[in-house]
């Protein structure tokens, strides 16, 4: 996959607010043509990083090439080809969505105006754009700004949580328009708290956690590591339930804190203990997965004290962890 | 952090004392309303308006230089040295009227900083605020209190 | 969103190919948008319509009562010339008015992407910080002269159309011939222009700085108050020449029979420096911050 100039190279890059670092030392590469990830929870600083990006925010050290670009030698022309949001995108509240367009189309470089339908009709606000925007949705805005991005004709879509404030359709529409832009060539690099999304549309993946890199590679490669999916458990006797999995050393089971049984394993292994509860006359009465396994790896991952269960934790041995994508 | 802070105190307290002291030195400096400059300005300013007045009465033909008002300016603030803006301001003029004769009278006026000053004669001499031309219309005595201003630079 | 995406799938060939504006033709373009911006906005429009239509109601309130301005200059000579409304305009409105106006749209400008969280959506499109400032301080500008060229106008057709174009009273008490009258009452307005966009220059500076429209709006106001005040309380007259307010006493001379400069060459000196550091101050803050709202 990494041949010719990346979209986006990032080495040793930091930004500290105050006392607080932000982006501690972050190296990352998104190749032309794929859909790229950035996970983490909300503080990880994933914003940040893609503000810099844009040149928002200036690094404190480090560089970061977009296309072969740095902003200190292209200045604004860094950003030829590239264009997304950043949070959720905002707009003149007292000009209409074809106005705003227009504007943005202007300070880009003309000519883009001829487009405005055709990206207004791939968002579907066709019919609204004579509108002020003040008046918009939060959906409507977000659609907006796909819009406003596709204007530039990108050959690098960035997306911040781009499904963040949408209602559950807004969301599946949302993806079904990043594969769809993706399935055409055009690199996204999408951030996301959410690793169902990131699962569903990316390639890699790089998940942050305050300002540090704690896991860079593929999906595949994290599915790989993934620990034992999560369900809750509930039986006619909890009790004895929890007695009988100390004979079942691949199950993990302890008492759930919203009540029930919380059961960690591999589904052979599920299946092995809950034949055993029946056998012992204990009634399964639900047994529903609550965290999937790539989504309990991210808790593990980015939460404060990682548990013991998964290896290393990525900062202390990136080497074991980095390096699929070059 | 206990140092900065002080430090910065230290400088701001430096700053806000060097202000002050260049304010108080600059303010014992040279002014821009002194003496000679409103009395080169009352004099001519007053000679205008009072041929005008005249004119108005129906004496016309009076020329400024046969006015040619003096006046005698002070500030009637002890320690002011007859300079700066005020209030206190009193000319004293004496000009030529239309008949010939001296005439003279005291103007109170209020200067301001910026070189402009409103002077108000006294009604015995240049009449009331209100004057009736020869023709009998009723205007503005353009004597009785008057704007000017002189350069400040 | 339920069309194909037909765009952005084609590869764009290297964007160094396309022939593109120089800097200058994009601080235009930049500065077109900031135009058509504010001309979207109630509150310009509102400002412009009130400098049009206030001149005619002020000359209407003051026909109806006895008692004259005195204490501004030209104020005893509303009724007796309509050239003398202009200029009690201008004696009175140095003193807050010049200044709100301006700071109306220039301390909103750059504050204003700072309330709507604009900052990020045009600083990455095609135009670096330093178009969009200079486009902006234009526009802030090209507000400033026209409120300026309205509100002179207006005031000049309200007095003459009102009042009469009876001859003026100078400042040294002599009449001026009414044909020339209008222009010099034109030439002492236009003399307010460099403070004018002084004051501008520190609501460009005060909205960069606190990121907040009301503060870019009342502290041109609030400063230019201070200034009036030290003014008034006397004090040190070197300072006062170094204070945006007095440049906008200049007009006197011209209003002299015999004309004198000195306080216009020195205001505009004044002015341009003011207006100098605020823009260096603003300029600096813009390109240094980081945009981190929005």
């Amino acid at each position: 996959m990494a041949v010719g100039v990346p979209a986006v190279e990032a080495s040793g890059l930091v930004k500290r607010f105050g006392g607080l670092i932000a982006v501690d030392h972050v190296d990352l590469r998104v190749d032309v043509g794929e859909v790229y990830g950035i996970l983490g929870p909300n503080g990880a600083g994933k914003t940040t990083f893609l503000r810099m990006l844009f040149g928002l925010i200036r690094p404190d050290a480090g560089t970061l090439r977009v296309f072969g670009r740095t902003w200190g030698d292209a200045g604004p022309s860094m950003l030829d080809g590239v264009a997304g949001f950043i949070e959720s995108p905002r707009f003149y509240p007292y000009l209409s969505g074809r106005r705003n367009l227009n504007l943005l189309a202007g300070l880009d470089r003309g000519g883009a105006d001829s487009r405005i339908d055709e990206v207004l009709d791939v968002v579907d606000l066709a019919r609204r754009a004579g509108d002020k925007v003040g008046g918009y949705s939060f959906g409507m805005r977000q659609r907006l700004g796909v819009a406003a991005s596709l204007l530039r004709d990108p050959r690098l879509l960035v997306l911040d949580e781009p499904a963040n404030g949408l209602d559950p359709a807004g969301i599946r529409d949302m993806r079904a328009l990043v594969k769809r832009l993706a399935a055409g060539g055009l690199t996204v690099l999408l951030s996301s708290h959410n690793m169902d999304e990131v699962e569903e549309i990316c390639d890699n993946v790089t998940i942050m956690r305050t300002g540090r890199v704690v896991y860079h590679g593929s999906i595949d490669q994290l599915r790989a590591q993934a620990p034992d999916p999560s369900h809750r458990l509930m039986t006619s006797d909890d009790e004895q339930a929890l007695r009988l999995a100390a004979g079942h050393r691949a199950v993990a089971v302890s008492v759930h804190p919203d009540g029930g049984l919380a059961l960690r394993a591999q589904a052979a292994d599920a299946d092995a203990y809950i034949i055993a509860l029946g056998r012992s006359n204990l009634a399964v009465r639900a047994l529903h997965l609550e965290i999937a396994p790539l989504e309990s790896l991210f808790f593990m991952l980015t939460e404060t004290d990682p548990e013991a269960g998964f290896g290393e934790p990525a900062q202390t041995q990136p080497d074991t962890l980095t390096g699929v994508t070059s | 952090m206990p140092r900065p802070t002080s430090n910065r105190l230290i400088r701001a307290a430096v700053a806000v004392g060097a202000v002050t002291a260049l304010t108080a030195a600059l303010a014992g400096c040279a002014t821009d309303v002194t003496r000679p400059r409103v009395e080169a300005s009352v004099g001519p300013v007053f000679t205008n308006l009072y041929v005008q007045q005249q004119a108005l009465l129906g004496r016309p033909g009076l020329t400024p230089a046969a006015v040619a008002a003096k006046p005698d300016c002070h500030r009637s603030t002890p320690g002011s040295h007859d300079r700066g803006a005020g209030s206190d301001w009193i000319c004293q003029v004496g000009w030529t009227d239309a008949a010939g004769r001296a005439q003279n009278g005291k103007f109170e006026l209020q200067v301001r900083s910026n070189g402009c000053y409103q002077a108000g004669g006294p009604t015995k001499i240049v009449g009331p605020v209100m004057i009736q031309t020869s023709t009998g219309k009723n205007v503005i005595n353009p004597v009785f209190e008057f704007d000017g201003c002189f350069d400040t630079t | 969103m339920t069309t194909p995406a037909t765009t952005a799938t084609a590869p764009v060939p290297p964007a160094t190919a396309c022939p593109r504006p120089v800097g200058r033709g994009r601080v235009v373009t930049a500065y077109r948008w900031e135009i058509t911006k504010l001309a979207a906005q109630a509150r310009t429009r509102a400002t412009l319509a009130v400098c049009l239509v206030a001149p005619f109601v002020f000359v209407v309130l003051l026909d109806r009562q006895d008692r004259l301005p005195k204490d501004t200059l030209y104020g005893r000579w509303v009724h007796a010339s309509g050239f003398a409304t202009p200029l009690l305009v201008l004696g009175f409105a140095a003193q807050w008015v010049f200044p709100l106006l301006t700071s109306l749209v220039a301390g909103d400008i750059f504050a204003s992407e700072d309330q709507h969280g604009t900052w990020k959506t045009i600083l990455t499109r095609s135009h670096s910080r330093t178009q969009i400032f200079w486009a902006k301080a234009l526009a802030a500008a090209t507000f400033a002269v026209l409120l300026l060229a309205v509100l002179a106008l207006s005031c000049l057709a309200a007095g003459v159309l009102l009042v009469g174009h009876q001859p003026l009273e100078s400042l040294s008490g002599t009449l001026l011939p009414s044909g020339r009258t209008a222009g010099l009452v034109l030439a002492a307005w236009a003399s307010t222009l460099p403070p004018l966009l002084g004051f501008t220059a520190l609501g460009i500076m005060l909205s960069v700085l606190t990121r907040s429209s009301p503060a870019g709006i009342v502290g041109p106001i609030i400063l230019g108050l201070l200034m009036q005040l030290y003014a008034f309380l006397n004090g040190a007259d070197t300072i006062r020449h170094l204070l945006l307010v007095t440049p906008f006493d200049a007009w006197h001379g011209l209003l002299a029979a015999h004309p004198y400069y000195g306080p216009l060459r020195d205001g505009t000196l004044v002015s341009v420096g003011y207006i100098l550091i605020c823009l260096a101050i603003a300029y600096t803050a813009l390109r240094r911050r980081d945009i981190t709202g929005g």
